[in-house]
């Protein structure tokens, strides 16, 4: 595998010297590429040569990482909302016996809650437990499916956050700040290793769930970085991106003949004026042409064979989580860099039968159960697996205490927002395979062994992707930033 | 031993060789002693790490004792300081930098001869005051005192300027630039034919002077007022604030002076009787998001707005920035973490409370409410007293100074609802805390009630405490309602405690009632029914609203804290306001509030205001700032290509011109240097790749406005229509999907659709989609600066955007009224670039034009859609359109 990864990176660096060397002798021979202004700044690697920056004319270009990497490309599936670990991996069966009796003052001292008021009661576990595999994991009945694969995964049961608001918690999960403005991490991941394909966009979000994350578009947006490397919505209802679409009269033959036309003309523009951006911008239009061919090409699931399809219970047309894992295969394997799923309806507060943890919450589990171990069997069947980290969790976790929404007890069994555990699962990606790192208390509230931040887990996947997280950085207000601002170390135990 | 008498031979000899080679030559804090600190000394002995108690920011620091109990420098004697010691050292564990490579001999004779001049501190260009500069000699190529500049600079790098370039291109630059569109045809028209050597200023001039300078200046100031329709965060609901983009717009068509201009955005609810456009310019600070997210801390939000309108008055206002010294020490930079809170008082005393109303909002009456109520305070003026009549008429017009609702705490049954609101519980309990009663004997309160019967009763400073008052509460329907009462007046602040129970309310989580906000005030109308009525009928008028400023009266006010490491629930030490202590000082007598905070922005002697208007409106022009980093002068960023030029101009703004940036912008756009030809040979590639120079005019890619801008104008579809709401034009569907809001996008009718791009709706969470792709902003915060791409998705949108669709349709009829099909596409041409169309170029558009024809008579699409023939020339005639639409020449400002 190792060996793959290191001869694709040599060919790969081979390649960018020949270009590197090209673009000296014949376009600098014309005059350079005066890009700098855009690119110029935007130096990864202290040690890259700004001028040779310089004559990058596609910031997508692929780049090399930092280091051997383990992984190509990233999976990151988001549960917006924020899934209860309690229903699902961290078992408690300490939690059962509290039931329906007051929350111990201890746990609610200086504690602040988005909804809970009062003196709480505590909700045991609303869901099944077994041990499965040869790792023995704990998984509810709600996930039947992915209890078969608990053998290619790392659990991270000990994740806190410091954000108990779905908005600036996702952010921080995603951007490394709890406030608006930084970049996402598949902008710093684009940035740092440019796209496979140049025929798609090297990061791409998909959404199910009928609703944007709660942060909005910012948590694939990319801040201060360069708007290139800002994450592409794929959509599976209407343009599968924005405007890929021609309009009505425009056959396909027409529209290769107006982007000739069009480049043509960009061509004695070039001849008339010098100026080597107009050469950038012909590229992109062909690079236009070319897209508007693949994307429709790989968001289109309906060629997939039947067995896909009743292995990730997808139905060709539908907008669904399911539809969207598949597409997130079909994009890794395609070369898309940065794959970022978000999933909308997993704030199970009680406040209603949909957000209730043994009613809405089941309901959830059902429509990713199935394919997200699909997905983590078909990367593997098809060798992806090894290069491609699979992340899957929420932006924190549920309390152990039922929710009590303004000190009165909700209509149905539901759990607040809850910072100092939660879990999320890896798999692929140079993960170990079956293993758990980090452990809570007997009822799960807090975090005790093994404690990891979503900085470390930023750092985690950087460093699987050949990235010392601390040396990805961008000049920007006069100071280098980073994905994991002044925090984050690599979780080295959990890497196989 | 005998190492130490090495390491001081070594350091003579270096001396000595230094003074050898460079005799006279001083070494310059600035230019050769600060650039070796910031790269290889600061990160571990500056502003954030001060490594062994060592920092380097400030002189008196770096000359104070180290940990060691050595001094690290000893002005003028080198070879005892023990930084020349460290960076000399061989043994590793000594030597510094540490565990990095070591400073070169070069950077190490630097520090030794600067120590041994006495290491003065210099100060950095931008923090020092603006000087009158020297103007260079002008020779026979330069028309204004900007090409003096610049021809200086041109020479010492055996550069020539560029020739000028030709009539219609500069047309088309210099009315992209002022005004954001091509120039309207009676203006073009009007110079094209005008051979006259004053063509051109008159040209200018009549840019200036149309309504669409404005909008262009406004779409650029949006970006650093963070506008948006939106209020951002999760639930990213609607907000009203367009009022204040009209303000900008008319501000910037009046020349308002900049001083003004930026005095009025901070401050205009601080002047004498602001008048209500005063106001609605404040609302640049209101621009802040304000998170409705259920289960949010009102008062974290409420904080993070009041940092914003610090950093943003920093990065936008004064090219600095302001956030790192949040939580600690600016690294480079001599501004300390104490002093960003100190900064922050000015600010932190504003009425807002992250509340879902956003108050406080100023409210637009009808004229004859507002004739009404101007009558009823110049009663009040003449019969009561000045302030009363000022009191009535903020309270009519803003409903405050109020207290919020959700100030309330220790609840028993009741709860702020949603967090937005306060409400009540059978039996319910709870505080407002920190009431100061003084001179009140009323309580104006808005609520809303759904349970009859119910009983609010009032206690001072315990729930068993003295009875203050109890009131009957009346179903309302669920409606809000402004009802009050009167009781007998208490001295002091005190802890209110409510309770609250109604005998109507059997399920003990049926909630009965709620609170919007309370006004403590007097009954100054007792005695005049008429003015009561007149009062009461203004105050629950329910009128459209904007966001504005104002600050807490005494009785109201915050203390601000330090927040330790920036975290805002960690408060240190109380800090009044005041400004950076290296920065000029604070007018004598100007007041501690926003009004004064703009007084000492505006003086003269601010070192950043000014050029950082200056350098903006550089950037603006040429696409690249003089200093390249608009949103940062400091130390570390890349120091200004031309200073002097930078200078003159800030000098000249404030004291020739008055602040009027009119002034400033034909001072530019009239310059030899802006009218050069921007074409690109191989010497000036080799000299200057990305023309620092200037000895070519600049081309650089239109803005995500100007590009469907150009395309409504080029079409003839651009609407004129100015101000109001802002509009919803083609968007793809499913592009808003907030939670918790079920707001659309609802395609506006009419010319609605085809409005300036300033007008269309932003909504924060989900922007207008194509002018992302061009690289606008999202305005959550402050953009000072847009960074440009060049991607495959921005040629989909010009392609295939229901906009442009619709654009080159336009463009196809109107190309239709030419006879040939040459001269319909030399028309089009000519159209979007003001150039005619060469042989070359006609003929590839030509061939395009033929595709489209054999597909549209007899090709497979007539076959597939079996339509009643629609004009296969205007079909062909919108394929060339759309490709002119597209070409680099279009989307580029030649």
């Amino acid at each position: 595998m190792n060996e793959k990864i290191i001869h694709e990176l040599q060919r790969k660096q081979l390649e960018e010297t020949t270009r590197r060397h090209f673009l000296r002798e014949c376009i600098a021979g014309m005059g350079g590429l005066a890009l700098a202004s855009v690119f110029g700044s935007c130096n990864p690697f202290e040690k890259q040569d700004k001028y040779a920056a310089l004559f990058s004319s596609n910031p997508l270009a692929p780049k090399a990482p930092q280091f051997i990497p383990k992984a190509k490309s990233v999976i990151y599936l988001h549960m917006a909302g924020a899934p209860s670990q309690l229903e699902l991996f961290d078992y408690k069966p300490a939690l059962h016996k509290l039931d329906g009796q007051d929350c111990p003052q201890s746990l609610l001292e200086g504690k602040k809650f988005a909804f809970i008021r009062g003196v709480p009661k505590m909700l045991g576990p609303q869901a099944s437990f077994k041990q499965y595999g040869q790792s023995g994991a704990w998984v509810s009945e709600n996930l039947p499916h992915f209890s078969s694969i608990v053998d290619e995964v790392t659990f991270l049961k000990a994740m806190q956050t410091d954000q108990f608001n779905h908005g600036p918690a996702q952010l921080l999960m995603h951007t490394g700040s709890a406030r608006l403005g930084r970049p996402s991490m598949g902008s710093w991941v684009t940035y740092g290793l440019g796209s496979e394909n140049q025929n798609l966009p090297g990061f791409v979000v998909l959404t199910s769930g009928g609703t944007n994350p709660d942060a909005g578009k910012s948590v694939w947006g990319s801040g201060f970085l360069p708007s290139v490397y800002q994450g592409v919505q794929c959509r599976s209802e209407g343009d599968p991106v924005l405007f890929i679409k021609d309009p009505e009269h425009v056959t396909r033959d027409l529209r290769k003949a107006s982007i000739d036309a069009i480049n043509e003309v960009n061509k004695i523009h070039y001849e008339e004026k010098g100026d080597p951006e107009i050469l950038s911008r012909i590229a992109q239009y062909e690079m236009a042409y070319r897209m508007q061919i693949s994307v429709p090409e790989v968001m289109n699931i309906n060629d997939e064979p039947k067995y896909i399809h009743e292995m990730y219970g997808t139905k060709p047309g539908e907008v669904s989580l399911a539809n969207n894992i598949l597409l997130a295969r079909k994009l890794v394997e395609k070369g898309v860099r940065f794959v970022q799923i978000f999933d909308w309806g997993w704030d199970s507060h009680g406040t209603d039968s949909n957000l209730a943890i043994d009613v809405g919450f089941v309901n959830k589990c059902r429509t990713v159960d199935k394919a997200m171990t699909a997905l983590v069997l078909d990367l593997k069947q098809r060798g992806l697996l090894d290069e491609t980290l699979v992340v899957w969790g929420g932006e924190f976790g549920r309390t152990p205490m039922a929710e009590n929404r303004e000190g009165k007890k909700n209509p149905f069994k539901g759990r607040d927002h809850h910072t100092e555990a939660f879990t999320i699962w890896m798999a692929g990606g140079g993960m170990k395979k079956g293993f758990t790192y980090g452990e809570t208390d007997e009822i799960g509230y807090s975090a005790i062994n093994g404690k990891t931040t979503p900085f470390d887990l930023q750092a985690t996947i950087l460093h699987q992707l050949g990235f010392d997280h601390e040396k990805l950085t961008y000049e920007f207000q006069g100071r280098p930033f980073r994905l994991t601002d002044v925090h984050g170390k690599v979780i080295h135990e959990i890497l196989g | 031993m005998r190492k130490i008498y090495y390491l001081i031979l070594l350091i003579f000899v270096s001396v000595a060789v230094v003074w050898y080679f460079f005799p006279e030559s001083k070494i310059d804090y600035n230019t050769q002693v600060k650039p070796i600190l910031n790269k290889k000394c600061i990160a571990c002995h500056g502003g954030v790490k001060r490594e062994a108690e060592f920092s380097l920011l400030f002189r008196q620091e770096a000359l104070a004792k180290a940990e060691s109990g050595k001094y690290a420098i000893i002005p003028g004697d080198a070879a005892h300081s023990e930084l020349v010691k460290r960076i000399t050292a061989t043994d590793p564990q000594e030597r510094m930098p540490y565990k990095k490579d070591p400073l070169t001999q070069d950077e190490i004779n630097i520090l030794t001869q600067w120590i041994e001049e006495g290491a003065e501190w210099g100060d950095h260009w931008a923090y020092v005051a603006v000087k009158e500069q020297t103007v260079p000699l002008k020779n026979d190529w330069a028309l204004t005192e900007v090409d003096a500049f610049v021809y200086q600079k041109l020479e010492e790098n055996n550069l020539k300027p560029s020739a000028a370039v030709d009539k219609a291109t500069l047309l088309r630059r210099v009315s992209l630039d002022l005004i954001g569109i091509p120039a309207p045809e009676a203006i073009s028209k009007k110079y094209l034919t005008n051979s006259n050597a004053d063509a051109y200023q008159i040209l200018v001039d009549d840019l200036l002077a149309s309504q669409h300078y404005g909008e262009r200046w406004t779409s650029m100031w949006l970006d650093l007022a963070r506008y948006a329709d939106t209020k951002g965060y999760e639930r990213d609901d609607s907000r009203a604030i367009w009022r204040y983009r009209d303000w900008v717009i008319n501000a910037f068509n009046a020349d308002m002076p900049y001083n003004q201009f930026i005095t009025e955005q901070l401050a205009g609810d601080l002047l004498d009787n602001p008048t209500d456009d005063q106001y609605i310019a404040t609302a640049f600070h209101r621009n802040t998001m304000t998170n409705d997210e259920g289960g949010t801390d009102n008062e974290e939000f409420r904080t993070a707005a009041v940092l914003d309108r610090v950093n943003t008055t920093w990065e936008a206002l004064m090219g600095t920035t302001f956030a790192c010294v949040q939580c600690h020490s600016h690294p480079y930079d001599p501004f300390t973490h104490d002093e960003y809170y100190k900064f922050m008082a000015f600010f932190n005393n504003s009425r807002d409370e992250d509340t879902e109303a956003e108050y406080p909002l100023l409210r637009h009456f009808e004229k004859e409410d507002t004739e009404k109520l101007n009558t009823l305070t110049a009663w009040i003026n003449q019969n009561i007293s000045a302030e009363k009549a000022q009191e009535v008429y903020r309270f009519a017009k803003t409903w405050q100074p109020s207290i919020n609702s959700i100030q309330a705490d220790q609840f028993i049954n009741s709860e702020l609802t949603d967090t937005k609101w306060l409400i009540f519980r059978n039996n319910a309990q709870c505080r407002l805390p920190n009431v100061n009663l003084t001179g009140s004997n009323r309580l104006i309160y808005r609520n809303s009630s759904w349970v009859n019967g119910g009983v609010w009763n009032i206690h001072l400073d315990s729930v068993t405490g003295p009875l203050l008052k109890s009131v009957a509460i009346k179903n309302t329907s669920n409606k809000w309602q402004i009802v009050d009462f009167e009781f007998i007046p208490v001295d002091g602040t005190h802890d209110l405690y409510f309770t609250y129970s109604s005998p109507n309310l059997k399920n003990a989580d049926g909630s009965g009632m709620i609170f919007d906000w309370f006004y403590f005030t007097d009954d100054w109308d007792n005695n005049h029914p008429d003015k009561r009525k007149t009062f009461w009928e203004l105050v629950r008028k329910e009128p459209p609203t904007t966001p504005i400023m104002l600050d807490n009266p005494d009785k109201m006010k915050r203390a601000t804290h330090i927040f330790e490491r920036g975290n805002w629930l960690v408060k240190g030490d109380v800090v009044e306001a005041a400004v950076p202590h290296t920065l000029n000082a604070f007018p004598n007598d100007a007041p501690a509030n926003r009004l004064g905070l703009a007084q000492w922005m505006t003086d003269p002697n601010h070192p950043l205001t000014a050029r950082t208007i200056v350098n903006r409106v550089w950037e603006q022009l040429f696409g690249i700032g003089l200093a390249e980093t608009v949103e940062d002068l400091g130390t570390q960023v890349i120091p200004p290509t031309h200073p002097e030029l930078l200078d003159h101009l800030a000098w000249k703004l404030v004291h020739e011109y008055n602040w009027s940036l009119k002034k400033l912008m034909r001072e530019i756009v009239l310059s030899a240097t802006y009218q050069q030809s921007s074409d690109v040979n191989e010497e000036l590639l080799e000299k200057d790749p990305l023309n620092k120079l200037y000895a070519r005019a600049p081309r650089v890619r239109l803005s995500a406005e100007q590009i469907r801008d150009q395309a409504l104008a080029v079409s003839g579809l651009l609407s004129n229509k100015m101000y109001g709401p802002s509009v919803m034009p083609y968007q793809p569907a499913g592009i808003w999907k907030s939670p918790w809001n079920g707001q659309d996008w609802k395609m506006s009718e009419g010319e609605d659709k085809h409005r300036r791009s300033l007008y269309t709706y932003l909504k924060r969470t989900a922007p207008y989609p194509s002018m992302l792709t061009f690289d606008g902003a999202s305005r959550e915060v402050c953009t000072a600066r847009r960074i440009r791409t060049n991607t495959p998705l921005q040629a989909l949108v010009t392609l295939n955007d229901s906009v442009y669709v619709e654009a080159a349709h336009h463009l196809a009829l109107k190309m239709q009224t030419q006879s040939s099909v040459k001269e319909q596409i030399g028309a089009a041409y000519e159209l979007a670039t003001g150039q005619k169309i060469t042989e070359r170029k006609l003929a590839a558009f030509e061939k395009l034009y033929a595709e489209g024809i054999k597909e549209y008579q007899g090709g497979t699409m007539v076959k597939v859609r079996n339509k009643k023939e629609e004009q296969p020339q205007l079909k062909a005639l919108s394929l060339v359109a759309t490709a002119i639409l597209n070409l680099d020449e279009v989307v580029t400002k030649n």
